[in-house]
């Protein structure tokens, strides 16, 4: 009996070490340090301190916390929308039915997808961002406008950083909503033809529900990678010693930069614990409207 | 007749519009290629033609033989392999169990387990630095194996159960009667069935080990251990104005390898992360 009841769990024994050490341990160790006043003039002698640092982070404006979030969310609603709108767009249009070079077009707009994510945020800073290397600004230069420091301010710094984020992002999409649309039974359009429907009428009443079971979760997942995206903000304008002078901060970006370059630990990793609280929340949300949609 | 050139231009149309997005999305990448094939001084200069004037393979030799590119590249292939091994040994037994019996908390777990992964792994940074630190594991492959093989379990398990899910139980009871054991039974029966996911989770844990350079920048301290993606972001962040054409040819020839993985997988890619759908 023991022997039937403890098998499963010796099966999972080793994942669940492993998940043990490496994920809930850094989170309950995150959890802890949240609670203590763990910084750069308390670095072995720190003490807890309560909800000190969830107070300053929530309640207190120039902790910076709250304009991270604002930002944050703004990053993450701008880069969808455009993201769904476009990824629309172009799947619709890769599916047009007489077009001969789809397979070229296709193959050739999902290279940015394959590239390693780092190596494309590294040749966008330097090769097109860059005011000596980057091609944006040699362009400009050879039409005759000044050179403009794509990373220097924040305003300029999001619209860079959000440009970049649609490369890479967007194949994912298209040839999401792509494969969807190729699963539609063409016999729905040519029935609305017979009604009279005209091209959009026939987009937003049959292809846009057709669509929906699939392209909603993975626009959903790809909400929450945009949420937490790190990697673009980070290196384009955060690199240590090539700070570019934008202050853009996402609240990954923010924790970061409250680690490790002002030493606020406790801060830091409360700020880490209301993110947790904040994606699980919000993954139950839509875990429900998935499944009711 | 009307009609009929009305389609045709509308396609002419199209078509424009298609050339175009294509060159917008290869520009960043065509300007590398051209970058790392001219030679010095070039890429000051205001020519931006997309094929270079000069060609050269200097930048390819240079990274190749005087930077320690080769060695990059060996520890990334053994950083991949042992997290494979890892990832892969604790996965495949946990979704195995998960997925052939059913025992009391089976389903909270893997609802924990998601929510768990929820938890954006950058955050963790410090803690590992604790961990790798107190446990002699700093500047060493073992420890980063660790890290790799914990991140990427949790979409192991779920992905490879997805997949366990689909194997008919009727061919493993054959087997049963046969006298095969537990381990020889999921040896020689379950894993040649559940191939097609294996390797896809293999790729995806290639690619994350492949694409990591925080944790490897910060954890290996000397640059004979680093991964191929540490070593290119060393070489990006000390002095890039000088060592920019030698970083597009490193990135050039680091890319190759996950281009083409991807485009000879590109099919499984989709459905392989929403059936997944647990990583992000």
């Amino acid at each position: 009996m023991f022997r039937r009841r403890a098998k499963p769990w010796c099966y999972c024994a080793p994942a669940l070490i492993l998940i043990l050490i490496i994920i809930v341990f850094p989170i309950a160790y995150t959890g802890y340090i949240s609670l203590t006043n763990m910084n750069l003039y308390h670095w072995q002698a720190y003490e807890v301190i309560g909800l000190d640092n969830y107070a300053r982070a929530l309640f207190k404006l120039d902790s910076g916390f709250m304009s991270a979030l604002g930002t944050t969310l703004l990053w993450t609603v701008l880069n969808m929308v455009i993201q769904l709108v476009f990824g629309f767009l172009i799947a619709l249009g890769l599916n047009a039915p007489k077009l001969k070079l789809r397979r070229l077009y296709k193959t050739l707009l999902m290279v940015p997808w394959a590239m390693p994510a780092y190596i494309s945020i590294l040749l966008w800073r330097v090769g097109m961002f860059n005011t000596e290397l980057g091609l944006l600004n040699k362009w400009l230069t050879a039409l005759g406008f000044e050179k403009i420091d794509f990373l220097a301010s924040n305003g300029i710094a999001f619209v860079s950083c959000i440009a970049l984020n649609l490369w890479m992002a967007l194949p994912f999409m298209i040839s999401t909503i792509d494969g969807a649309l190729q699963s539609i039974d063409r016999s729905l359009y040519e029935s609305a033809q017979l009604d009279g429907a005209g091209f959009w009428t026939q987009a937003w009443k049959i292809t846009i529900p057709s669509i929906r079971p699939v392209v909603a979760p993975a626009a959903v997942m790809t909400t929450f990678i945009t949420f937490k995206q790190f990697d673009i903000i980070y290196l384009l304008t955060q690199q240590r010693g090539y700070m570019t002078g934008a202050t853009l901060n996402t609240v990954i970006t923010y924790v970061h930069q409250n680690a490790f370059a002002s030493n606020n630990y406790g801060l830091s990793s409360a700020v880490s614990m209301l993110l947790f609280v904040i994606i699980i929340i919000f993954s139950f949300l839509t875990n429900r409207s998935l499944r009711e949609g | 007749m009307k009609r009929r050139t009305k389609e045709r231009l509308g396609y002419a149309a199209l078509n424009m519009g298609f050339l175009l997005l294509c060159l917008i999305t290869l520009v960043p990448i065509l300007y590398a290629v051209n970058v790392s094939f001219s030679g010095e001084g070039v890429t000051l200069s205001g020519d931006f033609s997309l094929i270079p004037s000069d060609p050269t393979l200097e930048n390819y030799r240079t990274i190749l033989f005087d930077e320690p590119f080769l060695l990059w590249l060996k520890n990334s292939l053994l950083l991949s392999a042992g997290t494979m091994a890892v990832a892969m040994l604790c996965g495949i037994t946990a979704a195995y169990a998960c997925s052939r019996w059913r025992f009391p908390g089976r389903r909270a777990m893997l609802r924990v387990l998601l929510v768990l992964n929820a938890f954006p792994q950058v955050l963790s940074l410090f803690a590992y630095y604790r961990i790798l630190r107190l446990s002699g594991l700093l500047n060493s492959h073992a420890g980063l194996i660790l890290i790799y093989a914990g991140s990427m379990c949790v979409f192991a398990i779920w992905n490879m159960k997805g997949y366990f899910d689909t194997i008919p139980i009727e061919i493993e009871e054959a087997s049963k009667i046969d006298g095969a054991n537990d381990a020889q039974m999921i040896w020689k029966i379950v894993l040649p069935l559940a191939k097609p996911a294996i390797i896809v989770t293999c790729i995806m844990v290639l690619i994350t080990v492949w694409n990591e350079y925080l944790f490897a920048t910060t954890f290996l301290l000397e640059s004979e251990y680093y991964s191929l993606a540490a070593g290119l972001y060393q070489l990006q962040s000390n002095d890039y104005t000088r060592s920019w054409p030698l970083f597009t040819a490193a990135s050039i020839l680091a890319s190759i390898p996950l281009l083409l993985i991807f485009f000879k997988i590109q099919k499984y890619m989709v459905s392989g992360l929403t059936a997944g759908g647990v990583k992000g």
